[in-house]
């Protein structure tokens, strides 16, 4: 890994026209480079009548630029043996360019080709927009799927930015057309607001030089700021939805949480492994799996972003075996509320979760996946390298007060879907 | 000077008296390990009443031996920051660990334990028992798992590919400890295993270990060749599924060649052509495809006119002569028919003119650039060598890589003529019963 832990200190480089730049030293040898663009574009920002307008641009963009046709653009990758990868949140839109290390410099131009010049071909527009509304179709008929987000419309009120998908509905997807998404990219595919994160072996200074060079945003507009209503407390709720001739039923219990930013969020997160966040050991899994053999899948997550957050305990399990699978998962999130967690238990978590940063750093791709949860946001450039300082100095009692407002049950809600029969 | 990970290492290579095959690939500068151990066990080597016992046994591989009582391998391996996982195939179940690599003794100790100790009692199979049946559920919620599966029960009707790696719901029902023992002790040890070792670490140091706790347990593992031969599908097969689902969906098959068939070159370069990526030869490295490929002739002959939402082919190379399959789910309106139409005229064109010299070179360029940079990481090196050794040899990937660069077009053309062959074909479509919002 050349100097101890060099992929866990980032560099800070100068803003671009307001554009952030990072830095990340690869894994030592690494033959790979990896860079990522974000901006706040996510679905969250979708003007209201047209929901879908995000996550349909965020995959035009990635078909093709106006130098590049699709095809262009996949040969061009090929050629380089590199990858385009895109996602979005509720939040933010990104774009991933990965490749050999000695490439570095020509793909993140195409990444800025990609960002900034994209083609709205009308074909690529059609053609995602019959993806969307494949998907919408989907997420009515797939339990998973259904019970993801008919949680989020329970425990987010209407307007909320994060009680939807971000698939928008059939008729707003078809309202869809290129002016909107032009005006989209223009006010949200923009310099201020968003980061370039490199992982590279060149140096910063070659890192902000290329930069400069190939990103530049014709938009001056502010950054957008997401609105949210706010959240009413009330009674947990619970939605059973029949699906029949499916064969699992899928099992959602989650709420509102804490932005990635708050003061309780490293003992939330230990919290969130001890429930069920790190794999095979934590107590979802155990009890739900591992004991009882009731599930193959328990397990809980917390989604923090910047303005908020999620937390869901989740389980699939048989038609005739839910009404059991229900109650041990409320009661573990109320455990980790209620009770200290064993001394013995957070330090066998909190080893765990320490050593495992050293399996981000085997290639430049996991180890760009934490430089660019660091990016995002706005953390110290030593961030990683004093996560381990910051998990030893949770106790017991931080552990409980941090699930307390991470894993809030007053405006949690449970969703059970699939072949549960007549309800 | 530091070695430049992407290609593969220096290897170290050596077979114990036990028969075990043991591969070390050190990267110095590597912060992991990486233990693999691929047995060339799967479900090819069950039969009726026992299917899915490769998978169950790959579970309970994690339920405890003498020495590491039920939850303690998940610790021991977990507890130092590790991960740890399985997976079955037709051909092969392989096991893995990635540590912080100072822990490697770790997996080394758990594999060597478990290679030939694993206890399966009956009280942990029964509680297992569910465990997969929710597993074979969740697959089942998916309208792909099913036509898939129907496709292969309709494509072969005696060799062990016709059945689920899951298994069939009716031997979950009923497979029991004693034939979960029985069918482990037989197959599973040192003469059908390849142990893999990849990631920071002292190679003699290592092979010392290994020699000490491996090298001690008895040769073992019974022949796992398949004596079944598949007859050639004369006539076409197909079937019509209905469930819940978004839109149709229709997947079509043809016997394809063994992984050591002179054909299988030619017949990745089509699968390549026709579904936009090498499977074994993709940049990012892995088993699976995972983009789209608006460059595929797929791609371009039904997801670009509106047809399909998605549309792909997938050559998944195997021991025993396979299928080889074109997937395509239809965008909402579309009939079944006429992507079927839509299908077969972009077989027809592939067969009729051969490829392009410009999709020839595509491809070309497409497998010497994704194999530039396969080796990146100790998990990805554990997964690739332990692939190419267990399934051949590890110089099977230079030899097949060789053979990919010099396909012909007219080869590729040949090849397309031979395989797709209407009357050897197996067809299913899957038509969704109307889209249900829930009750």
């Amino acid at each position: 890994m050349g100097p101890e832990g060099a992929p866990l200190r980032l560099e800070i480089g100068r803003p671009h026209e307001g554009l952030r730049v990072v830095r990340q030293p690869p894994p030592a040898g690494a033959a790979s480079f990896s860079a990522t663009y974000f901006a706040p574009a996510g679905w969250g920002f979708d003007p209201a009548g047209v929901e879908g307008t995000a996550r349909l641009l965020n995959q035009v963009m990635a078909s093709a630029t106006q130098r590049l046709d699709r095809v262009q653009l996949a040969r061009r990758l090929d050629r380089s043996g590199a990858t385009l990868s895109h996602a979005i949140s509720p939040e933010a839109a990104e774009f991933t360019i990965w490749g050999p290390a000695d490439e570095w410099r020509p793909l993140l131009g195409l990444l800025a080709e990609v960002v900034r010049l994209p083609r709205y071909d009308p074909e690529d527009i059609a053609r995602v927009r019959r993806q969307l509304l494949e998907r919408q179709l989907r997420e009515l008929t797939q339990p998973a799927s259904r019970a993801n987000s008919e949680l989020l419309k329970l425990v987010y009120p209407p307007a909320h930015p994060y009680r939807s998908t971000g698939l928008g509905t059939r008729r707003s997807v078809e309202r869809l057309d290129r002016a909107r998404l032009e005006r989209f990219h223009r006010e949200h595919y923009t310099a201020d607001g968003a980061a370039v994160v490199v992982t590279s072996a060149a140096s910063l200074s070659s890192v902000e030089r290329s930069i400069r060079g190939v990103f530049s945003f014709p938009s001056k507009s502010k950054p957008a700021h997401l609105r949210f209503p706010r959240l009413r407390a009330r009674s947990p709720e619970r939605r059973v939805l029949d699906l029949p001739g499916q064969s699992q039923v899928e099992i959602r219990l989650g709420g509102p949480s804490i932005p990635q930013d708050a003061p309780a969020y490293t003992a939330a997160y230990l919290g969130n492994e001890v429930l069920g966040g790190r794999p095979l050991q934590s107590r979802l899994f155990q009890r739900i799996r591992a004991r009882n053999g009731l599930a193959y899948h328990a397990s809980s997550d917390l989604d923090t972003m910047r303005w908020g957050g999620i937390w869901t305990a989740q389980a699939g399990t048989g038609p005739d075996r839910w009404r059991r699978v229900v109650p041990m998962l409320e009661a573990e999130v109320g455990r980790l509320r209620r009770e200290l967690v064993p001394q013995r238990e957070l330090s066998a978590t909190r080893r765990s979760t320490v050593g495992a940063m050293q399996l981000a750093l085997e290639s430049t791709a996991e180890a760009h996946g934490l430089a660019v949860d660091v990016a995002y946001h706005e953390l110290p450039a030593d961030y990683l390298l004093r996560w381990p300082a910051r998990l030893r100095s949770v106790r017991p009692v931080d552990v409980r007060a941090a699930a307390r407002l991470a894993f809030d049950q007053n405006h949690s809600a449970t969703i059970v879907a699939g072949p549960v029969g007549p309800v | 000077m530091v070695h430049r990970t992407g290609a593969r290492p220096r290897l170290t290579r050596f077979r114990l008296a036990n028969g075990l095959r043991v591969v070390l690939a050190p990267e110095a500068a590597s912060p992991t390990s990486s233990v693999w151990v691929w047995y060339r066990v799967g479900s090819k080597n069950e039969h009726p009443g026992i299917t899915g016992a490769s998978h169950w046994v790959e579970h309970m591989l994690f339920e405890g031996s003498p020495r590491y009582g039920k939850g303690e391998i998940d610790r021991a391996i977990v507890g130092v920051g590790g991960e740890l996982n399985a997976f079955t195939d037709t051909d092969f179940t392989a096991y893995y660990s990635t540590v912080p690599r100072d822990y490697l003794r770790i997996p080394l100790d758990i594999e060597s334990d478990r290679m030939t100790r694993a206890l399966i009692e009956d009280r942990e199979v029964e509680r297992e028992r569910t465990v997969i049946h929710s597993e074979r559920e969740g697959n089942e919620n998916w309208p792909e798992f099913r036509v898939d599966e129907e496709l292969n029960q309709l494509a072969f009707r005696i060799h062990p590919y016709r059945w689920e790696v899951l298994g069939h719901r009716v031997d979950i029902e009923r497979l029991t400890a004693e034939e979960l023992r029985e069918y482990y002790h037989r197959y599973y040890g040192t003469r059908n295993a390849v142990l893999v070792v990849a990631g920071g670490f002292a190679p003699r140091d290592v092979a010392r270990e290994i020699r000490r706790r491996f090298g001690r347990l008895p040769p073992s593992g019974h022949d796992v060749a398949v004596r079944e031969t598949e007859p050639p599908i004369r006539g076409e097969r197909r079937a019509e599924l209905t469930g819940p689902g978004t839109t149709p969906l229709l997947e079509m098959g043809w016997r394809s060649p063994a992984l050591h068939d002179p054909k299988t070159p030619a017949t990745m370069v089509l699968d390549t052509i026709l579904g936009g990526d090498s499977r074994l030869f993709s940049a990012g490295g892995g088993w699976g495809r995972g983009a789209e490929h608006p460059s595929s002739r797929l791609y371009r002959a039904l997801v670009d006119p509106g047809l399909a939402v998605r549309a792909t082919s997938e050559w998944r190379p195997r021991e025993y002569p396979g299928l080889f399959t074109v997937h395509a789910q239809a965008a909402r309106g579309v009939p079944l028919d006429r992507l079927e139409e839509a299908i077969d005229a972009e077989i027809v064109r592939l067969t009729r003119t051969g490829p392009s010299r410009r999709e020839l070179e595509d491809v070309r360029t497409k497998v010497r650039r994704g194999a530039a940079l396969a080796y990146e990481g100790a998990s990805r090196i554990g997964f690739r060598l332990g692939y190419f050794a267990t399934v051949g040899s590890i110089e099977f990937e230079d030899e097949l890589m060789r053979s990919l660069l010099r396909v012909t077009a007219d080869q590729v053309q040949d090849r397309a003529k031979d395989l797709f062959r209407p009357d050897g074909r197996v067809v299913v479509r899957f038509t969704p019963t109307e889209a249900n919002g829930g009750s």
